[in-house]
């Protein structure tokens, strides 16, 4: 049985390892990712048991406490309301951009959550909306000031793993366009003048993540793992990069061998080295972990 | 626009070869009816322009084994629960092999050449055709709806295709049989064992690659066979090989990290490659039954 504990930082770059055999994962300069003072970048994980019935439909009381928990921990604020004033304006215009894929979604119950807190910062009802697929069409997309970035984690045919990089590539007109050499530019989108600079959160649905891809559909309920988690984060790349080691982690436990992403999760490091839009180096991340933490993998 | 699915599979055959095949129109050979379950509609059809649209972000999987088209049929139950049906049609039972061996994790033919079935899916493989049929969430009467088109399909399709070729040159002496992969896009070499992201290899469509696990007592094992149509692109690869993961090492065999070994050799225009051997001997071996 192999170990259900932490991958080490060299099985992570080989893992998440794009730059090849020669690139080196870092640079010495990176931009500091908004939140980030101490030069690391803050990563939360919540994990509550109880956050899925029977069922595996998501609790959302349970949701939400852990959403608070988590939001108060990335910003240092007391409660979650002061918390997300920091982060959204009354005069925002807030786009969710979530994830519809029909096996795994973002959820209704985190949707609901982080909508609640939204409204309670002040933002009218009319200036948010939630997208996936038409956010190009969505005139609160067209004209937003903020952005939450908040989708599943899962294994992907193409790109190695789908997570917060590549919840935005419906931002472009023709997303098949940037699928070239295993997705590794997705970062690049981030860029476009729509998006540059208006994410305010990232959170990374862990309740089920798929670890494996089967089938056309992708998806084969026998490779998902029950996680029983939410990551967060104001650097998507860095919790882009936690969650992908909790899914190399669970693929060795689940197949007993380390058995590599195919394709591997290129478009994460290369978010990181060429594009900088924040650090997948497990050294430059801070972890916080609130809740229950039995093989949490990392 | 509703272009019959039997269209284009005679589309593709006329471009694939003169002799005329009669194509199959799985619709019709599918009942309208099953236990309850009812076809919501005509066949939606596919082709390499518009797989994205259908399977968004697992379509490069498919065409990266050229794929020709795709009928994806669907079955409802009063509930409006969906069991949905996909027959792709890749070019060449090569193909077809190969993206069913892509994720395989089990030996089974129970229904075509070869074939899968895990909570609620079932996957097979036969001529040049791959089929994939899902009913989520699974309950033994899906399961059994599931098993009976799949039989259906395998039963429509009159001949059995050949594997890749390639395949016959793996030795089969501890050869973990469902490991077996077979591409021809670089991106998949990456199946068992991280190498690079690049194409170190140089591998393209005219370089039939196979890959299988070989299990030498705790150890895993690794053999990629690669075969260039020209020995003097073998040899490039090889050098680009030695120079870029074996650091410039002239041996056949060299220890790498963790007290794994790595090697190759060309004969010709076939190269092979060994990863994550135990020692040099094993390497040596493994390189050495390769068969011609």
């Amino acid at each position: 049985m192999r170990s259900r504990h932490s991958i080490s930082r060299r099985q992570f770059i080989k893992s998440a390892s794009a730059a090849a055999l020669a690139a080196p994962l870092l640079l010495a300069e990176q931009d500091k990712p908004a939140g980030a003072p101490s030069g690391k970048s803050k990563v939360i994980l919540m994990r509550d048991l109880k956050v899925m019935d029977e069922n595996g439909v998501p609790r959302l009381p349970v949701v939400q406490e852990m959403l608070d928990a988590g939001i108060t921990a990335l910003t240092g604020r007391p409660d979650p309301q002061s918390a997300w004033k920091t982060l959204i304006k009354p005069n925002d215009i807030v786009g969710l951009k979530n994830n519809r894929w029909p096996y795994l979604r973002t959820t209704a119950e985190v949707e609901g959550a982080l909508k609640k807190r939204i409204l309670e910062a002040g933002v009218k009802e009319a200036n948010f909306a939630i997208d996936d697929l038409g956010v190009l069409q969505n005139p609160i997309f067209q004209k937003a000031t903020a952005l939450i970035n908040a989708r599943p984690m899962r294994s992907h045919h193409w790109a190695g793993v789908g997570g917060l990089i590549k919840n935005y590539i419906m931002f472009i007109p023709e997303p098949i366009s940037i699928h070239g050499d295993s997705c590794a530019d997705l970062a690049s989108i981030w860029d476009l003048p729509l998006l540059k600079g208006k994410t305010r959160l990232n959170v990374l649905v862990m309740f089920t993540p798929q670890f494996h891809s089967f089938g056309p559909h992708s998806f084969n309920p026998k490779y998902v793992w029950k996680y029983h988690g939410l990551m967060m984060g104001f650097d998507p790349v860095a919790v882009d990069a936690t969650g992908l080691r909790v899914i190399e982690a669970i693929r060795r436990d689940f197949f007993a061998e380390d058995r590599p992403l195919n394709p591997p999760a290129k478009h994460i490091a290369v978010a990181d080295t060429k594009y900088h839009l924040g650090t997948a180096d497990p050294d430059k991340i801070e972890l916080v972990k609130i809740g229950y933490d039995k093989d949490s993998f990392v | 626009m509703n272009v019959p699915f039997a269209f284009i599979l005679a589309a593709g055959l006329m471009r694939l070869s003169a002799m005329p095949e009669i194509p199959i129109d799985f619709n019709r050979v599918l009942p309208e009816t099953i236990a309850g379950w009812t076809k919501s509609g005509p066949p939606a059809l596919y082709t390499p322009a518009n797989l994205s649209k259908y399977i968004d972000g697992g379509a490069e999987l498919y065409l990266s084994y050229n794929f020709k088209g795709a009928s994806a049929i669907k079955y409802k139950d009063a509930s409006d629960m969906e069991i949905a049906v996909d027959i792709f049609e890749m070019g060449s039972a090569a193909d077809a092999f190969g993206v069913f061996a892509h994720s395989r994790e089990t030996i089974d033919a129970a229904v075509g050449q070869g074939s899968e079935y895990a909570a609620g899916l079932l996957t097979f493989w036969k001529d040049r055709y791959y089929v994939s049929i899902l009913a989520y969430p699974e309950t033994p009467a899906k399961k059994d709806i599931v098993l009976k088109l799949g039989k259906t399909i395998a039963g429509a399709i009159p001949q059995e295709g050949a594997l890749p070729p390639i395949l016959a040159l793996l030795p089969v002496e501890n050869l973990i049989p469902e490991s077996v992969k077979y591409f021809h896009h670089y991106i998949w070499l990456n199946s068992f064992y991280f190498l690079s992201n690049e194409n170190v290899l140089d591998i393209a469509d005219d370089t039939p690659a196979a890959l299988g696990k070989y299990r030498l007592g705790s150890t895993n094992a690794f053999l990629l066979l690669v075969r260039y149509p020209e020995e003097a692109r073998a040899e490039a690869a090889a050098a680009k090989f030695r120079r870029m993961v074996l650091g410039g090492a002239a041996d056949d065999a060299v220890p790498l990290k963790e007290g794994r070994w790595s090697g190759l050799a060309r004969r010709g225009g076939r190269l092979g490659i060994v990863f994550n051997a135990p020692d040099a001997a094993a390497v040596r071996k493994i390189l050495a039954s390769i068969k011609d």
